[in-house]
Formats: C-alpha cells, structure tokens, sequence
C-alpha cells in the first residue's frame, strides 16, 4: 500500500521546485503515477509511506508540444496516447505511434507520460528505442537562487543503468526535445504475449529515409530497448545501411550484428535471436510505412537461407 | 474508512467533484487511489479492484470522458473533474445499448470483469462508433476477462455499435423467443442485468456497520519450524482489536477436501511460502498492516522439497507426519492383461510428458465477511465453491455444533475450482468470535497467488502398445503429481486423472497409476478439468503420434479406438451411450480437415490458414484503417 502524508499540486514550475526542495527525505515526483501506484504492492516496493507526493500534472506549461524550428519540444505532461491521436506528433514523430500501440494500453497511456517512462529508467521502458532515434534530449529544471535554471541531457546519455539516470536532486525534467522526422517511415518491434498490457523483453525502433528513386537508403536510425542495462543505439548499423542500395540481402546481412549488443542479465541467447529478426522486421515496416510492399515471411526465410 | 493509526501530520485532500452528474465534496487520504474513494467513500462498487497494478481493467472509470484505471490515479488528481462510473451510465432500472446486448450475448458470466468490460466498450464505441472489430479488441485491450474467452463480449460490442449505428434495429438487444423450450434457443441469464449494471455486490463490495479489516501475515519461508511468535507488540497498536494464531483455535484445527491436514494457522511449522502465520483485525487495513509489521515471529528453517521424485526418495524430508512417505493418494487401475496386450502390439510406444504449475486468476481475489449473530450464530460470507463442507469443517475448528454455524455464499467473481479451498474463511470466524464485531478480509491479487492452490504440475510416463491397423493393445500410464504443502482436492484431482487417464477410448489391457505427492511448493488443487487436462494432453499427444508412426490419419486411429455404446471404461463401467464419434466428426468438420497422415502431406495444407483460423495477432487497426501512410483516422473529442 502507499502511504502519503501531503499530496501537494503545484501550478507553477518555481512553485514545484520550491516544494520539492522543502520536502522530507522520500517524496518524490508523480506525474501519471503509472509506475508509482504498481510499485507500491508486495513484492515490489511493499507498504511504502511518502512524506509528500508532489504532482506536477497541473503546472503551468507542462501540457501540449509545439515545433521549433527542426526540433519538437514536447512538454512533460505529454502522454502516449497523445502520439497515437495527435496528427501533428503522428506526422513529426513517425515511430512513436508504433510504440505507443504497444505500450500498455489505451488507458494506461492516457495517464503516463513519456517523461516518466524516462525518468523511471527500466531497461524494459518502451520509449527508449523510440526517443533515441530521434536524437531525443532531456530538459531538467532546478533551483538557482530563487530563479529556475536549466539544463539539457542526450536522453541516451542520461539513463546510466537500471532505474539509474543523471537526474541530480533537487531537479524536475520538465521536457523531451526531439528532431522533427517528417517523411520518415516508423515502426516499433516488441516481444509480447498479448497485444496489450505486456512489458518488453526487447523492443526495437526504426525510422527510415528513402531517396527520391525509393532504392537507396538515404537515413536509417536504429535502437533497442531490453537487451541490457541501458538501450542501445545501432549506430554502425545505420551507417553500413546510410547510401547504401536497398535489398533484402543488406537487410539481411545488417540484422545479424546486433546480436553483440545484447548483456542482459537473462535469456541471453533467446534476446540474441529476437534481436535479429527484430532489426529485419523494424526496417521492413518502417519501408511499408512509406509505401513499400510488405515482404512475405517465406520470402524473408530464402534470403536467410 | 477511518484510520486510527493516521500520524498527525496528515493533511487529508479536499475534493469537489462531479461524479455521475452529481456534485461531490469528499475528503480524501493524501494517499488513497480514486478507487478507494469511488468504493468506500461513495459506495459506488460497481467499479471493482482485481489487482490494483493496471493490469486487469476492472476499475476503468471516465475522467472527464476519457476512460482510466482507477486503481492507477491517485485520488488527489480528481480535483475539480467530471467522473462517469458504470453506475452513472443508465438510469435506474435501465440499461444501456450496451448493457443490453451483453445481456444479449451472455456475455457476463462470473460478472467481475463486466463492470469494466461494458465501460471499455462504451468508451471504444464513443471514440468510434464506427470501429471495427480488429480496432474494438484492441481498444479494449487493457480489460481482462478470465470466463468467456471474449467471444461472446465482442460479439455485444458488435451489436451494440451496429444499433447505435442505426444499421440495426433496436430490437436486436431483445431476447430470442424460445416458444415451449430453452432447449435449442439462446437465454438470456437471469443475473446479467445486476453484473452489466455494477450492482451485484461481491463479499468484497458488502460492508457492514462497525466492521474491522483483517490482515495475514504470510510465511517467507517454504519449510521452516515455527520457534516463537511474539504478537505483544501489535496487539498494543491503537485500532488493534485482536491478534489470531493458531493458539485461538478453540476445536480441532484441520481442513481440506479430503484430508484435513490443513491449519487455520500454521501449527508449529510453516510448509509453504505464502501460508498464513498470523492474522490481525484492526479498524482500517492500514492500521492492520502496520501492527502486523510489528509481529515477531522466529523461525528455524527446516530442509525443503521443491520437487515431486525428490519428495519418493527414501530419507526425503518429511513435510506431515502422518505421511511418511509424503504420499497424499495413489490411485491404481487395473483392467485385462498388460503383458499380453504389449506382447500383441506390433509398434510400441513410449514417451513422458509434464505440465506446468497453473494459476487460476479469477478477477475477483478472495474476500470475505464473518460476524457473529445475536444468537451466537457465526457467519461467514464468501464466494465459496463448497460452503455445506466448509460449514461442517468450520464447525470443528471453532467446536460450535453445526446449527451455531452458518456460510452464506456470495457471488462467486471467478472460481474455477480455486474456491473450494477453506485457506481463509476459518480466520475470518475466529476473529468475528474474538472481537465480537463483523470482520473484513480481502486478499490483494499478490497474496491471491500465493496463498490460493494451483493447478497440479505433473509429470507422466507413458506407454502405449498398437497393432498395424491403429488398434491399441495396451496402456501403461503412470502420473507423477506435485500436490503441494497441502491436500486439499488432491485426491479427488487423481482420482478424475486416473478415470480419465487413456481418454475416451476402449483400452482392454492397462495399468494407471496416478500419485500426489507433498512437496514445499504452493498447494495444488481444484482448477477445471480437475486432473483431466493433464491425463488427456499426454493421452492425445500418444495418439496424434501413434497416426504418424503407423501412417494413418489422426480422426481415424481415434475412430478406431474410440468409446462406442456397450464398451467398458477403464474402471470397467459398461456404457450405453458415447458420443466421441459425432464430437470426431464435428471436429473434422469444422477444422476443414485435410485427411491424411500429419508428417506426409507436404508444405501446403488447405486446413492451415484457412477460413476461420486465428490469424497472429498484431497491432494497428487504427493506422489500418488510415491507408499506408499509417495516419490514425480516429481522434480522440476530448
């Protein structure tokens, strides 16, 4: 059960900072409270009493995106469902549709905040993969003075281990800068046992150019969530594929290297053979969402043999 | 609820809002879920709790038209919104389209989910009316339902979209006519309407005036001696009314199906993690939990079985001494000559075959209300699958005669057999009797796990003698079960494993043995098919595998073998009817089934793939629908 002595609903930014300076030792932050209220059940967290919870849903600016200029800066009480149900963020942020598909389900996603997938740092967190092909930053907010200042972290920088990030105390993330990939095609691979509700054991997403002759592969961007303790962005994959022409036996030839990247702790081999046909399958539904035909599995197999 | 143990410090959470269209001021704990104050503080039950973690959907809720889990949303979020409950979807003595059409289908039948299920199909329809029905499963995607097997509910949602469509007429949601006969016509169930509505109450949405809450303090340990329990300090804690070990039972401690081998409490050692050590009822479950944390209990721990052949090795620790051997119950069968039949067979067959540990996870944990009556009359009210037995074995524990004991049974929110066991109902009575005041319990979903019995894991070896034309000569199948710490329906779910060992076919020789033996694991018990499943799945397999090696067809080596009228089963009853032969041929009917051999027919196969196969579940019906620029075309009106 959770415990709480003050729940407290800043409307300002300063105001939050204020408080969470001020708070007793254990309080903590909530947003959705997604993640909070789970946590708080034998097995995890147990009976767990938080001096004061501090939820920043209702301050000022903290809802909605907006672009600015090849950058889209979304604000912290952005939620999932917003990227399946925004036609703006669908068009900019051509993969996360994909994830948020898979991330719990409508209603959970109508609560939790990309921010506070993030920030909780879980190497199943789906929005990683997502986020680090969009060269995603992190905005953080703290108490200079009386004043807020701010600093921005890569998000691939920023989660440095298993529910471990930069986050320093004292701080709030008020924000998740992205590049703006309008004309990409997007996709999201997950391993799950249901459609919804499933916590990944790998998650893999993919966005991916074309040029103007459709054959070449003008960009790719790659990443995979739950293979270790941080996800991993496949930067020499995208560059063995970046110009290259499009064929089936690249794809085929590139989805075998990630293999290496997998340090789980568990299921070491079986993460190593998903990872494969999941870098394959990613960049293949990335091309359908261009426009391309979607290959047939058995066609998929002869290239393999 | 009240909350005796509340620090001071506390700065309880004013809330205005509306709910159901009607303005609300409540003040709510800083840490309380919307959940908690939808249910105890407005008494709006209809909104249930099946595991409180957003995995299961039962307390789906509109927050300002947009459809949550309320176990998820900290209370103090609802300042100031608009929140629409099941209760709040119809008036009064009406349904919705909805409703009515789960009504309809049937779609409700332990009725523990529907609550939530009719409120993500209202949400599903209100975000489009014009879903279909890849888009419908997937937004509905977050609920969980555990009797149905969804078809009958996606079948009302498909109903209910097409008459608020227009596309049919309202009277699509009335009932069929059934003219002189049920039989042969769909009926409506009689209780739908109070599970569509959320106005059924489980025992977990009854409440009673003065009632305390009781927790139970679970054994870390899976084999261990009790050495002390020391409950001094919880039972100084302010709100504490009393604190139960087994030391309170005042008769003889003991139940079970079959042996009653089982304490309220543990006596003396604990055999499983999860069993119940001690138990305190207090005011409020916070006040519960907090004393409970205070009960010193001091255990040696003892060897542990963990695996069902260690538990038949000689010298294996012993886990109850009245069984030596750690044998809860072999049944035998014997029929004709074995020998004989093997000796006859032109192929034999031998292979083993296990199966897991199986939850039941019914959306309703266990819950339940005891108090005792003016005169002394002690009740006890839960969603008991077996409360006439319940009530003789509580009449022992607590040695009150049978008149002075009384189970009530509550609607039984999912049960599958996980219901029959007594592992809670004893510790409500005690402290009923001990307090003098009705007495709540509610497991969460985690300690429904761990305390509840599971289906049995087990592990069979097989032997299976055939001539060339399909004919089974003889069986030797011998079962190896895990029963757990505990008895429970073990002896039953062997017994059920053995009748129905060789399946529905005529064996003249064969030789069943199924055992259950005790081990440190979770106790087994009663899940559907009761010992069936695991038989038949090693009994079907043999079979599909004999076709292979003998290159006949699947349907025909079964019909070969198969029960007919006049045949004896394996416990040598004679039968006058069997009806395998029209379930084989509606089978093969209905599959399309390419005759043949299963290992002979080539890559490609019309019964694959086909018509009327599952097709692999995938995501997206929203883009789908947009075309290829993957574009969702549905938008949420907020």
């Amino acid at each position: 059960m959770l415990y709480c002595d003050t729940y407290l609903q800043p409307a300002t930014l300063l105001e939050a900072l204020r408080m969470l300076q001020a708070a007793p030792e254990g309080s903590r932050i909530v947003a959705g409270a997604t993640d909070l209220l789970p946590w708080a059940r034998e097995g995890r967290g147990g009976d767990v009493r938080v001096p004061q919870l501090i939820d920043v849903t209702r301050v000022e600016g903290f809802a909605g995106w907006r672009r600015e200029g090849d950058r889209v800066r979304l604000n912290a009480g952005t939620v999932y469902q917003e990227f399946l149900e925004d036609d703006g963020l669908v068009r900019l942020l051509p993969n996360m549709p994909h994830c948020a598909a898979w991330f719990a389900d409508d209603q959970i996603r109508r609560q939790a905040t990309l921010i506070g997938n993030i920030v909780n740092a879980s190497p199943a967190g789906d929005g990683f993969p997502p986020v680090l092909t969009l060269n995603a930053e992190i905005e953080l907010a703290r108490l200079e003075g009386d004043r807020v200042a701010t600093r921005t972290v890569s998000v691939e920088e920023f989660v440095t281990g298993p529910g471990r990030t930069l986050m320093q105390p004292g701080e709030i993330a008020t924000a998740v800068t992205c590049d703006a990939m309008e004309g990409y095609g997007g996709s999201f691979q997950k391993v799950g046992l249901r459609r919804s509700l499933v916590i990944s054991a790998v998650c893999c997403a993919a966005l991916v150019k074309t040029d103007a002759s459709g054959r070449v592969f003008e960009d790719v961007r790659l990443a995979l969530g739950g293979v270790g303790p941080r996800p991993v962005r496949l930067r020499d994959i995208e560059e063995m594929l970046r110009g290259r022409e499009m064929t089936p036996e690249l794809v085929a030839e590139a989805s075998i290297l990630p293999a290496r990247h997998v340090a789980s702790r568990s299921r070491v081999e079986y993460r190593r053979a998903v990872v494969q046909g999941f870098v394959e399958a990613a960049i293949e539904e990335a091309l359908v969402a261009l426009g391309a035909p979607r290959t047939h599995a058995t066609e998929r197999e002869a290239v393999h043999a | 609820m009240p909350d005796t143990l509340t620090p001071p410090t506390i700065t309880p959470v004013q809330l205005d809002l509306t709910v159901n269209g009607r303005r609300q001021r409540v003040q709510a704990d800083p840490g309380a879920r919307l959940l908690d104050v939808l249910r105890d503080q407005m008494m709006l039950t209809g909104t249930k709790e099946g595991c409180g973690a957003g995995e299961c959907g039962t307390c789906s809720v509109f927050v300002d038209g947009k459809l949550i889990k309320s176990c998820l949303m900290p209370a103090a979020k609802a300042q100031g919104v608009a929140i629409e409950t099941v209760e709040g979807l119809a008036g009064m003595g009406d349904l919705t389209p909805v409703q009515k059409a789960f009504h309809k289908t049937g779609a409700s039948q332990c009725g523990y989910c529907i609550p939530g299920m009719v409120m993500a199909a209202t949400a599903a329809l209100r975000d489009n009316p014009a879903a279909d029905i890849e888009e419908i499963k997937e937004r509905m995607g977050g609920n969980i339902c555990r009797c149905t097997g969804y078809s009958k509910i996606f079948e009302a949602v498909e109903i209910a979209r097409d008459v608020i469509a227009g596309r049919l007429p309202d009277t699509a949601l009335d009932p069929e006519a059934v003219g002189n006969s049920f039989i042969g016509h769909n009926t409506r169930r009689m209780d739908a309407p109070s599970k569509v509505s959320g106005r059924l109450q489980y025992a977990g949405d009854m409440v009673m005036p003065g009632m305390l809450h009781l927790q139970v303090l679970r054994s870390p340990h899976a084999h261990a001696t009790i050495v002390s329990i020391d409950t001094s300090e919880a039972e100084a804690c302010p709100g504490v009314h009393c604190v139960l070990t087994c030391d309170d039972v005042p008769g003889k401690d003991g139940f079970g199906v079959f042996v009653h081998d089982q304490p309220v409490m543990a006596r003396g050692k604990v055999r499983h993690v999860g069993e119940a050590v001690a138990a305190v009822a207090a005011d409020s479950v916070r006040a519960a939990r907090e004393a409970m944390a205070l009960i010193r209990v001091e255990y040696e721990a003892l060897p542990g079985l963990f695996d069902p052949e260690d538990a038949l090795k000689p010298g294996a620790p012993v886990i109850h001494d009245y069984a030596a051997d750690n044998v809860v119950k072999h049944i035998p069968v014997r029929k004709g000559d074995p020998d004989r039949g093997f000796a006859a067979a032109d192929l034999i067959l031998e292979d083993s075959f296990s199966t897991q540990q199986v939850e039941h996870a019914y959306l309703e944990p266990e819950a339940g209300i005891a108090y005792v009556d003016p005169d002394d009359v002690v009740v006890v009210i839960s969603p008991s699958q077996n409360i006439t037995h319940h009530r003789h074995m509580l009449s022992h524990i607590i040695a009150k005669p049978i008149n002075k004991v009384r189970f009530i049974m509550s609607p039984v929110g999912g049960g599958f057999g996980g219901k029959e066991d007594m592992i809670y109902q004893g510790m409500l009575a005690l402290a009923a009797m001990k307090t003098g005041r009705p007495v709540k319990l509610v497991f969460t979903r985690e300690e429904s796990f761990a305390a509840s019995a599971k289906r049995h894991p087990s592990r069979t070896r097989y032997r299976m003698g055939l001539t060339k034309d399909g004919r089974i000569t003889a069986i030797e199948f011998e079962m190896l079960s895990d029963g757990g710490a505990y008895g429970m329906s073990s002896e039953g779910v062997m017994r059920k494993a053995a009748i129905l060992s060789c399946g529905p076919y005529e064996i003249e020789n064969l030789k069943v043995d199924t055992r259950v033996v005790y081990t440190n694991n979770t106790p087994s018990g009663a899940f559907r098919t009761f010992g069936g499943m695991q038989a038949q799945f090693a009994t079907e397999s043999m079979m599909d595998m004999a076709a292979e090696r003998l290159g006949m067809d699947p349907f025909e080596i079964r019909r070969v073998n198969m029960m007919r009228a006049g045949s004896r089963t394996h416990t040598q009853q004679t039968l006058t009817s069997a009806a395998i032969d029209r379930v084989l041929d509606a089978a093969e009917a209905a599959s399309r089934w390419e005759a043949g051999v299963p290992n002979g027919r080539g890559a490609t196969r019309g019964d694959l793939d086909g018509p009327g196969t599952r097709k692999p579940c995938t995501l997206g019906a929203r883009f789908r629908a947009g075309g290829a620029g993957m574009v969702p075309t549905v938008k949420e009106t907020s």
